[in-house]
């Protein structure tokens, strides 16, 4: 059974068609990304298969139940951390893990070590006592990861889980997924309009735009997508060699400043077998630069477009893309 | 009971927190007790006028009208912060959750109208004071009369948050409500004063109510305008179809 089933989800706010008939899968256990721009349609998506919103049609059963129409069973399930800001600012760090905790039917002793031993895990428990509106946003945000694990949920939901953050805390909230994952082996549904982010964390990785998913698969198969991987080599001698020539060479040229350009399917395992062939032709290597297709480059050639990637403080979102031709 | 229960404990703990909010709540009734009712109390020291205020002074009729006023004015703006739950996105947290949304709503309504009492308490206290002839036996049935009124104008403050898109809205409502509802409820005068078609939105203006049961038990049956069963009557019927109304909002509640 999956995760997730969604087929021909289309959500409209009133004639505005944000997600447009999309249908994916995801296995139990994997961490499945959600990639797309400003606008894409990700949180209409998250919030339709949480039960916040309502599916204008298709279907969508989450943890083996159908959002419309056993919504309680689907709450049960999923734990969330939304895009926006949802903690009480008034109340401390740990009266909002307690009345979570309450509300999920936590109580007692049980209750307040699952606090503590969270709060110790997202390095909040100094400042339990603390209201929420003294927080930084890297604060608040691990608190809200906290509070969505408290209930052991089976599938979790992470909106966009760093946005508008330093690259430091980022960092540091993508070891608190990856932890996550492991210690509790937990479906995370993660959108996000970060590449690295989505390199970094997703087993796969559906790429949404303008409601609709272009591609799906690994971060791999992506890439595969748009071509193989490009080695540069600038050699000793370069007037002496000729193309080199190997099964794993996909395709093979000199550039006019002298520099070998090599295609591979695989840059990282093909540089070793390179470097053997190179020495026995007994010529010696100067310079190693490779290229790898990144997801832009993937999102690229699928739209045309790029995702930008807005400079992390920019609270507001703009929707900012070139258009290429 | 356990989501009734949280939820009557986050509202404490939010009201608590907020101390010069609740000192604010507090001030505005006092300001009207003293400024207004003392103010008053010296011109209306005639006999002529108290046979209008039902043959006792002034302080001690409008005593029983500052209170409802208070409980009117502080539960319609806390069943109004359902607002500031969609602003700051608690509201999400709450509607995701595996609880019933009836109970949910209910915990919250119930917590604010118990500390909306509670501060009409303190009020009641304070006019102890200052007026004359006010009945310390009274003040347990006023405080479940102050209960009642709470919980239906936070029931139905709570409704229009849920159904009101911004803070605009809001403001335009209690410019358009509050006011005119507390002088229509005879809280200030006698509803036997006003002409025939004031007459007519204070019958039909629920604070009125809750201002002439209150008055039954402070000050005693002479003063009233109708009988304390109607008194009852009519506040649990509206105090149940508003309730009942923010259930039904609560329960649809998307976050559209
Ligand atoms: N409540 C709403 N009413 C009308 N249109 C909406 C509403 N919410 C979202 N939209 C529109 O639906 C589209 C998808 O929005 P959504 O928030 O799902 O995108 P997203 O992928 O999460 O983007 P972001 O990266 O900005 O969070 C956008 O064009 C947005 O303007
Ligand atoms: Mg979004």
């Amino acid at each position: 059974m999956y995760a997730i089933e969604v087929e021909n989800l289309v959500k409209k706010y009133g004639d505005f068609e944000a997600v447009k008939g999309i249908s994916f899968k995801v296995n139990r256990g994997e961490i499945f990304g959600f990639l797309g721009p400003n606008g894409a349609g990700k949180t209409t998506t998250v919030h339709v298969l949480t039960t916040l919103l309502r599916l204008t049609s298709g279907k969508a059963t989450v943890a083996g139940h159908d959002v419309v129409k056993e919504p309680m069973e689907v709450r049960k399930r999923i734990g969330i951390v939304f895009q926006d800001p949802s903690l009480d600012r008034e109340l401390t760090a740990y009266e909002n893990m307690y009345i979570h905790g309450r509300i999920y039917g936590l109580t007692g002793n049980k209750l307040e070590e699952k606090i503590e031993r969270l709060l110790k895990f997202v390095e909040l428990w100094e400042f339990r006592d603390k209201p929420v509106k003294t927080f930084s946003g890297g604060m608040q945000r691990r608190l809200e990861i906290a509070r969505s694990l408290l209930h052991e949920p089976e599938i979790l939901f992470l909106d966009e889980p760093t946005i508008g953050l330093d690259p430091q805390t980022r960092a540091h909230i993508w070891d608190y997924i990856k932890a996550m994952k492991e210690e509790h082996n937990m479906t995370i549904f993660l959108t996000t309009h970060y590449m690295d982010e989505a390199e970094q964390l997703a087993d796969r990785i559906a790429i949404i735009d303008h409601g609709k998913i272009i591609a799906e698969g690994t971060a791999n198969e992506l890439k595969k997508l748009v071509g193989n991987d490009v080695v540069y080599l600038k050699l000793e001698a370069p007037e002496e060699v000729k193309c080199l020539k190997a099964e794993f060479i996909k395709g093979c040229k000199i550039l006019a400043d002298g520099k070998v350009q090599l295609e591979v399917e695989n840059a990282a395992e093909a540089l070793p077998k390179l470097f053997t062939l190179v020495q026995h032709l007994g010529v010696k290597i100067l310079e190693v630069t490779y290229h790898r297709p990144t997801l832009n480059d993937v999102f690229l050639h699928l739209t045309g477009r790029e995702i930008r990637e807005e400079s992390g403080e920019n609270p507001f979102k703009i929707v900012r893309m070139r258009v290429r031709r | 009971m356990r989501v009734f229960i949280t939820m009557i404990y986050r509202q404490t703990k939010r009201f608590f927190r907020a101390r010069s909010r609740v000192m604010g709540m507090i001030i505005n009734p006092l300001i009207w007790l003293v400024f207004f009712g003392l103010g008053w109390s010296k011109v209306f020291d005639n006999p002529m006028a108290r046979t209008i205020f039902g043959g006792v002074d002034y302080l001690t009729f409008l005593a029983p009208g500052i209170f409802a006023m208070t409980i009117f004015n502080q539960s319609f703006v806390s069943g109004v912060s359902v607002i500031w739950d969609k602003q700051f996105g608690f509201l999400k947290e709450v509607l995701v959750a595996p609880a019933s949304r009836k109970e949910t709503i209910l915990g919250r309504l119930t917590g604010d109208s118990l500390l909306t009492t509670i501060q009409g308490f303190i009020i009641l206290l304070l006019t102890f004071l200052l007026a004359e002839n006010l009945k310390i036996s009274g003040i347990i049935p006023a405080l479940l009369i102050g209960f009642l009124l709470a919980i239906a104008f936070s029931g139905f403050g709570t409704s229009l948050a849920l159904k009101m898109e911004s803070m605009e809205g809001f403001q335009m409502i209690m410019m358009v409500l509050m006011l005119p509802l507390t002088f229509l409820s005879g809280a200030i005068y006698p509803i036997e004063a006003m002409p025939s078609w004031m007459k007519a939105l204070a019958y039909i203006n629920p604070l009125t109510y809750a201002v002439d049961g209150a008055r039954y038990y402070l000050v005693g049956a002479n003063v009233t305008k109708f009988s304390i069963t109607i008194d009852w009557a009519v506040l649990s019927l509206i105090a149940v179809v508003l309730v009942s109304l923010a259930m039904v909002e609560f329960e649809k509640a998307t976050i559209d």
